[in-house]
């Protein structure tokens, strides 16, 4: 008795936080088919302006070329992140010893800094070495982040040290056993860290607004700023951009989700 | 021996002016432009360009869409870093900024004083705005003369007319409002809580701001100013003016009919035609004046930009040369933008053209553009100063702290001290 | 012995080539743009017109009332939000992290996406839900809960308020999904074991769950300290740092500094190293009490 009220409980919490949750990105969605006046006085209910949505938006904005660029300097940012950090996180924490843990507590200090406090040396940077609007440019500051290597030290704490030794023993390499072991165990965590990373690097703002000097490369969120900077604002237009802007999130977010389900044990058997 | 120098120089000149010409008419020119809004200054802008291909088929002008917020980024980070190449050659400047900017990035931002352009075309008021130390540094541009649009229908319901609010003080209008609110439960005012654009017209419309003649901080011993708060708190308590927490929800007032009229700079009209349900409804006229001040007026301005030309093109004066021939000098440039986008001039002989006297029929045929244009001519001068995003900051905080209950000497007393902080070493 | 200690050195040098090409990268984009703007800190004055003043920027921080008050909201918001949020993601996580929970897709999906949603509508939304007329309102005076209605945004305190609510909300979810990632790593058998025992859900999670969970949970917590006192989105475009200042935030504070008011860039990196230097503090506290092995 005590148990099925706590599982009705249970489905009782987690039914109303998904609902609290959902509910301002279902707005989202439904106000992308209504007119700005239809918005702002509140409508709640789907409507049928999509179509002039859409065609309202196509006319002000590149949204094409805008997904393109964020598509390919997210994705670009993604796997160079993924794997940089995991390796460097994995050293940190297999190859432990004083000055490595000393070396991370360093590094770890670079999350705290604000990023409006170096724009200008790394802008001034990348304008010597002649990188401006490059792609290079959008991804190379953010590829080595404190946070992703010590999210992958803190992961491998969970991986069984003894498989290590035994894969040394048959003579495997040390980078052998990073990409044929801990790679594929490390699942859950490194579909956390690619959900995490896409979605940073999808919605960054200040440095490519500064670092793009060609209209060729604005990105989603630029061209969304670029939609709400007039006199009037279309309501309309604006929320189909954000609710396009947001779906690659929710597709990377329900394609890699599975992989919470599998962690490290399950992958072992 | 000095006049054959002066000639000499002259000769050089000469020389270096029309070789530039020669070079202008044969090589490829591409201005670059930063400006935001697609309906507004954006489609100016192309339409300035199409007019300026009759006269220089070379020159191609290459708009960035970039939002003012965005615009001020680049250009503080590219001047502070030293690389103001990454500049166009053409940036759109909200005055507000303006002063702030020639000031505080001197030498990056050309003196059009002497270019050629005839500034005494513009308003008066738009002019003072974009001069800086008696130097012209921007081509005016927009109208944000101050309007009060007011709901026909709510003030035929409470027994008033347009020709009411004409001319009149903000006692009346406190007054009218009252009765309004009783009869139809609507106030006549809405606006954003916490931002002091209102208090900022109300100031200009007597030709008052928050720095004095040399610049030092004016707030705490501004007895206009204080006599706007007055005004502005006793609308708030009486129900007349509603505050909303954004942008959106002001909009919404608007177009839900929620509130009996607005007052801002003209181009809410642009949100105001949105809500075609509410066509012939609504009528503008001037807004109401102060009454202890010495200089009040019925006029003001809220928003408004202007076109500054950078130092670090390598074609300024092909720039200068094309706003020259449209936004300075182009009757029609302006009476084709006036009818899509209501974008409204500060260049007085397009005020004179018939596009500016037709009847605007969203406002129950009232000439409105014709109206606006004659509000602008009389807007009270003012310099807005290098510190002034600092003071309307500290101002806006000390209303909200009067709002909910402060003393109003101590509150403006504490954003005089906060501003001469800000302005300190 | 000797093989092994050659072993040992030859697994160190592997170690050190698997943690330096990261670590090089993040000193050449952070600690050497930083260094850079520790030095700006010594200089003061206005736009490009800048001079050496040695600490005098550090000093007019100690009479700068809106640095002060920037600094107290952010950390109202550090103590409030930071721990029920954490607990609020653990409960989640671990309600979250059985396998015979029906729809678990749907809820993890469902908890997860507010930090994917844009801050533009969710701005425009939470602050249209906490108007005098909106939602919250109209279902509190329903409730009789209140007689008349809140003017949330309008009023220091409730202002604040509605931060915490919308920095639970939005980040939640996200704090979550490293709980889940972690809770997958903890062998199924320790619950069974526990269950067998007469362990209560609540002790397993006490005894159990946060215990087990103490990596990731150490990495979660430095994580939001740091994206407290570095807030700006939130209090940016819910309440512009308003109601006279009630909820300026110190990045907020550093951006109009810097961008908005007479560029003062000398004293905003001030501020900044300020910042950095008390988070890297907190930071170090929680890594002396969490990181142990």
């Amino acid at each position: 008795m005590k148990r099925k009220l706590f599982k009705g409980l249970k489905y009782l919490v987690l039914l109303v936080t998904s609902l609290l949750s959902l509910f301002p990105l279902l707005w989202m969605f439904v106000s992308a088919t209504n007119t700005s006046v239809d918005i702002l006085t509140g409508r709640l209910l789907p409507g049928s302006h999509l179509a002039e949505n859409f065609r309202n938006l196509l006319a002000k904005a590149d949204v094409g070329r805008a997904l393109w660029n964020s598509l390919r300097n997210a994705s670009v940012a993604t796997i160079a992140s993924l794997v940089v950090c995991s390796i460097a996180g994995y050293g940190f924490e297999v190859y432990h010893d004083k000055g490595k843990d000393f070396l991370m507590r360093i590094l770890l200090l670079s999350m705290m800094i604000p990023f409006a406090a170096i724009m200008i040396p790394l802008f001034m940077m990348f304008g010597r070495a002649d990188l401006l609007s490059t792609t290079t440019a959008f991804v190379l500051p953010t590829v080595s982040t404190a946070f992703l290597i010590f999210l992958f030290r803190q992961s491998a704490r969970y991986f069984p040290k003894d498989i290590i030794e035994a894969a040394r023993i048959e003579g495997m390499g040390e980078l052998g056993i990073f990409f044929k072991m801990y790679v594929p165990i490390m699942r859950s965590t490194y579909a956390t860290a690619a959900i995490i990373t896409f979605m940073g690097a999808w919605n960054s703002y200040l440095w490519p607004l500064i670092i793009m000097q060609e209209p060729e490369s604005i990105t989603m969120p630029l061209l969304i700023s670029n939609l709400i900077a007039g006199y009037v604002t279309d309501y309309g237009a604006l929320m189909l951009a954000v609710a396009i802007s947001v779906l690659p999130t929710i597709v990377i977010f329900l394609a890699l989700q599975q992989n919470f389900a599998e962690g490290i044990i399950s992958s072992m058997k | 021996m000095k006049k054959s120098v002066s000639l000499l120089l002259v000769l050089i000149m000469v020389f270096a002016v029309g070789s530039n010409l020669v070079l202008a008419q044969t090589d490829e020119v591409t201005i670059t432009v930063w400006c935001w809004d697609p309906a507004f200054n954006i489609y100016a802008m192309e339409e300035a360009a199409k007019i300026y291909k009759e006269i220089a088929p070379n020159v191609k002008i290459n708009i960035v869409e970039t939002p003012w917020d965005d615009v001020q980024t680049k250009l503080t980070t590219a001047v502070m870093a030293g690389q103001t190449g990454t500049l166009p050659d053409i940036l759109l400047m909200q005055d507000n900024a303006l002063t702030k900017n020639v000031t505080n990035f001197p030498g990056t931002f050309v003196d059009l004083t002497d270019s050629g352009i005839d500034f005494t075309q513009f308003a008066d008021f738009k002019v003072a705005h974009t001069t800086v130390d008696g130097r012209n540094y921007a081509v005016p541009f927009d109208n944000g003369a101050a309007i009060n649009a007011l709901r026909l229908d709510i003030l035929e319901e409470a027994g008033y007319t347009l020709d009411d609010f004409k001319d009149i003080t903000w006692t009346e209008y406190i007054e009218m409002g009252k009765d309004i609110l009783a009869k139809t439960g609507k106030p006549l005012l809405t606006n954003v809580a916490d931002s002091p654009d209102q208090i900022m017209a109300m100031l200009q419309s007597a030709g008052v701001w928050m720095f004095d003649e040399d610049g030092d901080v004016f707030i705490a011993e501004n007895d206009v100013l204080k006599e706007i708060v007055e005004i502005y708190v006793e609308m708030v308590k009486s129900g007349v003016l509603v505050q909303v927490n954004d942008w959106e929800q002001y909009i919404s007032t608007i177009n839900r009919g929620t509130a009996a009229g607005t007052i801002n700079g003209c181009w809410i009209i642009g949100s105001i035609v949105g809500q075609a349900d509410q066509k012939g409804l609504w009528g503008i006229t001037n807004i109401p004046r102060l009454e202890r001040a010495a200089n009040a007026s019925n006029y003001s301005n809220q928003g408004g930009s202007s076109w500054v030309v950078l130092s670090s093109s390598k074609q300024a004066d092909v720039a200068i040369d094309f706003l020259a021939h449209t936004f300075a000098g182009s009757v029609e440039l302006y009476e084709t933008i006036l009818p899509s986008s209501g974008a409204l001039a500060t260049y007085l002989p397009a005020g004179d053209s018939d596009v500016y006297n037709e009847p605007h029929e969203f406002f129950a045929g009232q000439r409105v553009y014709a109206d606006i244009t004659d509000f602008a001519s009389k807007v009270p001068q003012i310099s807005y100063g290098v510190y002034n995003y600092e003071a309307r900051d500290a101002v806006g905080t000390a209303i909200a702290q009067i709002l909910a209950g402060a003393d109003m000497n101590s509150a403006l007393q504490e954003a005089e001290e906060t501003v001469k902080f800000l302005m300190g070493p | 012995m000797e093989r092994v200690l050659k072993l040992r050195r030859r697994q160190n040098i592997i170690g050190w080539g698997f943690v330096l090409p990261a670590s090089l990268m993040i000193f050449i984009f952070y600690f050497y743009p930083i260094a850079r703007a520790f030095v700006l800190s010594f200089q003061t004055g206005v736009g490009v017109n800048l001079k050496y003043a040695g600490l005098f920027n550090y000093q007019r921080l100690l009479a700068d009332n809106l640095f002060k008050k920037s600094l107290g909201n952010v950390f109202i918001f550090l103590i409030i939000q930071v721990p029920i949020m954490l607990l609020l993601a653990l409960v989640l996580a671990s309600l979250l992290n059985d396998k015979n929970l029906r729809f678990r897709g749907f809820f993890r999906t469902a908890i997860f996406l507010p930090c994917a949603t844009s801050l533009v509508s969710y701005a425009i939304i939470f602050r249209s839900m906490f108007a005098l007329d909106g939602f919250v309102n109209a279902v509190l005076t329903n409730l009789s809960l209140i007689s008349r209605p809140i003017n949330w945004i309008g009023q220091p305190w409730t202002a604040r308020i509605v931060v915490v609510i919308a920095l639970t909300w939005r980040w939640t979810g996200y704090n979550m999904i490293f709980y889940l990632a972690g809770l997958q790593n903890i062998e199924p058998s320790i619950y069974e074991a526990a269950f067998i025992d007469g362990a209560s859900g609540f002790d397993q999670f006490f005894r159990i769950t946060i215990p087990m969970l103490k990596p990731i949970i150490l990495l979660t917590t430095i994580m939001s300290t740091n994206g407290t006192l570095q807030l700006f989105d939130e209090t940016m475009n819910l309440t512009n740092g308003g109601p006279a200042n009630a909820t300026l935030s110190v990045s907020q504070y550093i951006y109009r500094l810097s961008f908005q008011y007479s560029p003062r860039f000398g004293y905003a990196a001030a501020i900044s190293f300020v910042i950095f230097a008390l988070v890297a503090v907190l930071a170090f506290i929680q890594m002396r009490v969490g990181d142990t092995r």
